[in-house]
């Protein structure tokens, strides 16, 4: 695992825990409500999509990036769906375990979609949105 | 952005970019040679075009803004006040969407965020520059939100009226957005809610890229089947409201079924080249049970997440599940199950209580197709703004469709390995013959068919063009693709500004209105009744847990005709003895019963000139946006005894 990929485990590892802090600010602020957005749409999904052995596939990062958004919604809506059937929602009982989730997930292997192993669907390097060289593909 | 394109770029041909017999996939499987160049009409293609064009867009989209005059929207909504600019920020988007096609292949990037700018452009003037809430029914989320963070609890079972317990008993949505407004620190949903169809736009788009790239490998077809997916997704469901987000994540589902649910044996011929349509992908790998098995266990969740936030939802994923499990390609009886066992669940547990009593009201909604297909409550769009919208949302449609169809017909190849898209759009049809939701089942259909729609009407205008520059037929063809391309998405850009806007004055309510709502409602005792004619404006659901509602003219036309020959009588006639009630009429409510054809033209002035008359009514508060009367049957006894009530 080369260094970029411990950057980007180590910002989602820690992604949670700084949307917690930042429910200290002030009620509406962007430094408070962006960061609990950006944690609560993307973190726990890119926890659990994101960490692979060898780095994600060409074909797997499109994938972990457009199911991170889901995946974490879904955890969410049903961590604050539990906590209200039990009486006991609040901040911390709702940003607090899902810090910990991605926490924990963040530093385990990613989730075994055979995209993410095998490079199923995309050809090697068709699957980013990142600028190539263009080859004899035309508009491809 | 930057592009490694260092060198004088190529010159193409207009609209569709130039495709080559052989792209760098087909000529590693061995399927054809690079052919040589053809002749072709030129255009100056600089590479600084696409973010010059970009820019250009977006700012004049920014200098658009501030002279929409919305405040004094009339007839035709938000149409006749857009200004040119804001028009000409859509054409030059659209042109520079063109141009980045060309250049899909090696910088997907520019395509992707021509995207971004047309979701961002179509869907965000409201956003921006809204002092309330855009869809008056959107404020009974924010109203069920804080109602929730208000009692702090789950209460599927209550009956509270107007059917509101059924957004407890599928609250996934609400008690998440309960969440953010606590985790954000802000007053309440209305905040942020009129950003939702910009949030909701940029979370769907990747989904869509996924599942449009596991049958297209061109990414000229799949991002004009993005941009067209959003021009033809005119139906307003990107709101803030549960479907919203259920939405995405069946379309989450689906992607992963398509991508990683292949069996094994199935798809030999569709995944050669010699055999697949030039644009598409080969059928993913199969996987063995063991992925399956594991793939169901990740998506399990976001199942269990479509059925916490939307009833209606999981019996499209079950239905898109089951003709899927008609093909050899992805039969899964385990997933279907799995999906079928998690509804069957939620319903029986949480949803119970509207779950049974829908299954009780099937009886006589099932096989009436044309009533449970008809859109909206009873009356006909009216009003030259509404009725645009109206034929706008229907060529629209036929116009994707129509597009659709040359495809589904004319690329063959395209549509079997594509045709398990084909099939999980076409699979919510059916429910026409089951229930009309409300008015609602056809905005929910064409949604749910909208990715294929738009992958195929996308591939009708983006035509795999491999070989073809050496025949004369292929040669007409690139020149027919290079003008339909570019009229297509302006004619469905003209159509989305009608459809979308048309009928913007129902949507947007002044703020003063919306407080003369909330206090009429604050003056109410626990237990007292709301009367109203429709329940499309701001606040209406206000302390719905504490106060009845009654929406009386949400009935057939020749129902409210009755009505309107002597409403207070009628009203008075419908209140429980010894409720407190108020009847609150807004400028709202007139403009939406009249747009929805719900009372004849005047009918709203007569029936509140004739409240305001009547002695069953008194008024406590009056102004041009809307009036306030109480319900005084005390002076009925009076009037009565002295000599008549009118």
């Amino acid at each position: 695992m080369n260094m970029t990929q411990n950057r980007i485990r180590g910002v989602v590892a820690v992604s949670g825990w700084v949307a917690f802090a930042a429910t200290l600010l002030p009620g509406g602020s962007p430094l408070r409500w962006l960061p609990v957005l950006l944690f609560v749409c993307l973190g726990p999904g890119l926890a659990l999509l994101h960490p692979q052995r060898q780095g994600l596939r060409p074909g797997a990062r499109l994938e972990a990036f457009a199911l991170a958004a889901p995946i974490s919604l879904s955890l969410a809506s049903l961590a604050a769906t539990f906590l209200f059937l039990v009486e006991g929602f609040s901040v911390t009982a709702f940003l607090v375990p899902l810090a910990a989730f991605s926490t924990a997930v963040a530093f385990l292997p990613g989730l075994p979609l055979p995209a993410a192993t095998r490079g199923a669907v995309e050809p090697e390097g068709a699957g980013s949105f990142r600028f190539r060289k263009r080859g004899p593909g035309g508009g491809r | 952005m930057q592009q490694h394109h260092q060198g004088p770029a190529p010159a193409r041909e207009v609209g569709v970019p130039a495709q080559p017999a052989a792209s760098g996939r087909e000529t590693r499987s061995g399927g054809g040679t690079p052919a040589p160049p053809a002749r072709r009409t030129t255009v100056p293609d600089p590479a600084w075009l696409s973010p010059a064009l970009l820019v250009l867009g977006l700012g004049l989209w920014v200098l658009a803004l501030p002279a929409i005059d919305f405040r004094t929207m009339d007839d035709y909504g938000l149409l006749d006040r857009l200004p040119a600019a804001f028009y000409a920020a859509l054409l030059v988007l659209t042109a520079g969407f063109l141009m980045a096609l060309r250049r899909a292949g090696t910088s997907p990037g520019w395509p992707l965020a021509y995207c971004v700018a047309l979701l961002v452009a179509l869907k965000a003037p409201p956003a921006v520059l809204y002092d309330s809430v855009r869809y008056p029914w959107a404020s009974k989320h924010d109203a069920v939100v804080d109602t929730i963070l208000g009692v702090g609890e789950l209460r599927p079972s209550a009956a509270l009226s107007g059917n509101m317990s059924a957004y407890d008993q599928w609250p996934g949505f609400f008690t998440l957005n309960a969440a953010l407004v606590r985790a954000f620190g802000v007053e309440g949903a209305t905040d942020y809610l009129n950003w939702a169809p910009i949030v909701l736009g940029l979370i769907a788009l990747p989904v869509l890229v996924l599942i449009y790239r596991t049958f297209a490998e061109d990414w000229r077809l799949v991002w004009t089947a993005v941009w067209i997916f959003q021009l033809a997704n005119w139906v307003g469901q990107d709101y803030l409201a549960p479907q919203g987000l259920a939405y995405i994540l069946h379309l989450t589902v689906l992607a992963v079924v398509l991508r990683h649910f292949v069996r094994p044996g199935s798809a030999g011929r569709l995944r050669d080249r010699a055999y697949l349509d030039p644009a598409a992908t080969a059928v993913p790998p199969p996987t063995d049970l063991r992925q399956r098995a594991i793939c169901v266990v990740i998506i399990s969740p976001v199942i269990f997440a479509i059925n916490a936030v939307h009833q209606l939802t999981p019996i499209m994923l079950c239905a898109a599940l089951f003709v899927l499990a008609l093909t050899r390609r992805y039969r899964n009886y385990g997933l279907l199950v799995v999906a079928g066992l998690l509804m069957l669940t939620w319903n029986l547990t949480m949803g119970r209580p509207l779950f049974l009593e829908t299954l009780g009201t099937l009886r006589d909604s099932i096989g009436r197709l044309t009533e449970n297909s008809r859109a909206g409550y009873a009356g006909q769009l009216t009003g030259p703004g509404p009725e645009l919208a109206g034929r706008a949302g229907i060529a629209m449609a036929l116009f994707v469709v129509v597009l659709a169809g040359i495809a589904v017909f004319g690329r063959r190849r395209l549509t079997r390995s594509a045709l398990p898209l084909l099939l999980v759009s076409i699979a919510p049809v059916p429910l026409f013959a089951v229930n009309d939701y409300g008015g609602e089942m056809l905005f929910r259909v064409y949604l749910f068919g909208l990715p294929g729609a738009a992958f195929f009407a996308a591939a009708a205008l983006v035509p795999a063009t491999a070989g073809a520059h050496r025949s004369r037929g292929g040669r007409a063809l690139r020149r027919t693709a290079a003008i339909a391309l570019p009229f297509s998405l302006v004619v469905l850009t003209a159509g989305f500004l009608p459809a979308y806007y048309g009928k913007e004055a129902m949507y947007y309510t002044p703020p003063a209105e919306t407080q003369l709502v909330t206090r009429a409602i604050d003056q109410l005792p626990e237990g007292g009744l709301l009367l109203a004619t429709a329940g499309s404006f701001p606040q209406a659901l206000h302390r719905y847990d504490e106060v009845e509602h009654w929406f009386f003219a949400e009935q057939e036309l020749p129902e409210n005709e009755k009505m309107l020959a002597d409403p207070a009588r009628y009203l008075a006639e419908g209140i429980p003895p010894g409720a407190k009630a108020r009847v609150v009429l807004t400028r709202t409510q007139d403009i939406y019963t009249a747009g929805e054809g719900l009372l004849p033209p005047g009918g709203f002035a007569v029936l509140r000139d004739r409240l305001k008359a009547s002695p069953l009514f008194r008024t406590v508060e009056e102004h041009p946006y809307g009036i306030v009367l109480v319900y005084t049957p005390a002076s009925t006894e009076t009037s009565a005894t002295s000599g008549g009530a009118s």
